[in-house]
């Protein structure tokens, strides 16, 4: 029983860190574009589709194929911004969340005339790494690692380039940051291309792990949602912290009891967070 | 170098600026007094390009300006240090800087114009790894000052510096605005504090409601009796 709890909590740190990944695209466009991508789980699923075409249809070896992946899905995000979210910019709040949401409803259907309805994925087997008496996936430890290391450089390009610095900027204050030179237009158009990418990473990530099916990204999406709000929108820090409560709260609950309960206790958990503070972990009152 | 032609402003359906003509010359400081919601802050930020002027036009450096985006504007030369400072509240004092030179021009000589701001404001140099919004008033107003000079800009407009500050914070103000006189950039400086503006101004203009009342030298504003009870306080 102890090596289970050890392993639960080892494989929750894990999902966390990809959780974490999956989360920062939301919250770098909410805490930027102060746009709720409603879609963005089905970015994901999307995403996971395009690698699974180009490496089935077009015969395009595997990590090519996710480099397009991801690629394509920068491209999507582009779009998104020129031709969904741009156009509302000004609009009521109620507009933009709508157009987003109906956003999920074509990229599912679109995926569903595409692709059809079946379960598609890559089979591919990786080995299970043994340490004593714990067992992990090194799919999961893959995931992990490269979540990790994506976040420490998005953390570097966010600090230390003039770009990053343009965002940030037009993340706190955005007539100040055109009075200083900024042009938010393009900021808009990096961050959606940003977050774009990271649903294919996510995805590729995901190609070992998972098979994907038109409704894939819906789970994604409230997940990435529940993780967002519960660490403070907008809050990059609150986010990744959160993804790893969330994360190993789900994991090591599967173990002692099942599946729904660990879904049942992240959700309970998030809304007495609240019903406590609103304003999510780290999120400033507004 | 600036040229302001009737231009006239509107929220909706409100007017704010109601034909308003002004000129700078290069090196000059003008300021713009008037009461509370005369539509002095208003000025600043159409000149700035964060607001659209309905009617008139705007020239400076002998190019139009007036239906350029706000970061076209700091490009030109023109950079604005608003009400309150708004410094980037989660930034350090070192982004704050850097993000001010964030037009490319300015970029390129980032990094030889930090000594010469840290030399000219030694608190910033001390407090650049801190977050901004940790700072005092004072400090803020300082850096938002200084990151307006990051721009390398030909005019600096300052939009009620010493608003909320205290008396000696305030001639500190008054004395960076005569260092910056003395570098030789043109300032526009609206302020409520009209005393102390004039003695640093070469031009004046009085707002009232959106309209342009009076304008002259600062002779002519300490003579004019209705300015003497209602502005100076004398």
């Amino acid at each position: 029983m102890f090596d289970q709890i050890v392993m639960a909590l080892l494989n929750g740190i894990l999902l966390g860190g990809v959780l974490a990944l999956l989360a920062f695209g939301l919250n770098l466009i909410f805490g930027v574009v102060k746009i709720i991508h409603m879609a963005y789980g089905q970015f994901v699923m999307l995403g996971f589709y395009f690698i699974y075409y180009f490496y089935s249809s077009w015969s395009v070896p595997l990590i090519p194929a996710m480099a397009m992946g991801i690629v394509a899905m920068a491209l999507i995000g582009v779009l998104t911004q020129l031709l969904i979210i741009n156009p509302l910019l000004n609009a009521p709040r109620l507009n933009q969340l709508l157009a987003l949401a109906s956003l999920i409803i074509v990229v599912e259907n679109l995926a569903q005339v595409i692709w059809g309805a079946d379960y598609r994925g890559i089979p591919l087997s990786m080995p299970i790494i043994q340490f004593g008496d714990i067992y992990v996936r090194s799919s999961f430890l893959l995931a992990f690692g490269g979540a990790i290391l994506t976040l420490l450089l998005l953390y570097l390009f966010l600090n230390r380039t003039y770009l990053g610095l343009g965002i940030r900027a037009v993340a706190q204050d955005l007539d100040m940051a055109k009075a200083v030179g900024i042009n938010p237009k393009v900021i808009y158009i990096l961050t959606l291309a940003t977050g774009g990418a990271l649903t294919g990473l996510v995805a590729a990530f995901f190609v070992p792990i998972y098979t994907v099916h038109p409704h894939f990204g819906a789970s994604f999406t409230l997940m990435a949602f529940v993780i967002v709000v519960f660490g403070g929108m907008g809050n990059l820090l609150g986010g990744f912290i959160s993804a790893f409560i969330i994360g190993i709260v789900t994991s090591v609950t599967a173990v002692l009891s099942s599946a729904e309960a660990a879904n049942i206790l992240a959700l309970a958990l998030f809304i007495g967070m609240m019903m406590v503070r609103p304003q999510g972990l780290l999120g400033t009152e507004s | 170098m600036l040229n302001v032609r009737d231009v006239n402003v509107f929220y909706g359906e409100f007017q704010a600026l109601d034909s308003i003509s002004l000129k700078i010359e290069k090196g000059q400081t003008v300021i713009v007094v008037g009461p509370n919601g005369a539509g002095k802050s208003t000025l600043l930020q159409t000149l700035a390009g964060l607001q659209k002027p309905r009617l008139g036009s705007i020239e400076f450096d002998g190019r139009r300006t007036d239906q350029m985006e706000a970061y076209q504007v700091v490009e030109h030369g023109i950079s604005l240090v608003p009400e309150g400072g708004r410094v980037f509240p989660h930034l350090s004092v070192l982004d704050n800087l850097k993000v001010g030179s964030y037009n490319k021009a300015a970029r390129s000589q980032a990094d030889t114009w930090l000594p010469r701001i840290f030399e000219l404001f030694p608190i910033l140099a001390q407090r650049k790894k801190q977050r901004a919004g940790s700072l005092s008033g004072g400090e803020r107003q300082m850096l938002a000052i200084a990151r307006s000079l990051m721009a390398q800009p030909k005019l600096i407009m300052l939009d009620e510096p010493s608003l909320g500050l205290a008396p000696l914070v305030v001639n500190m103000v008054f004395e960076f605005v005569q260092t910056l006189k003395q570098e030789g950039y043109a300032i526009l400086l609206v302020e409520q504090n009209a005393n102390k503006a004039l003695k640093v101004a070469d031009y004046a203009y009085l707002i009232e409601s959106g309209k342009l009342v009076f304008e002259g030298s600062s002779e002519d504003f300490d003579k004019n009796p209705y300015i003497k009870t209602a502005y100076l306080g004398l």
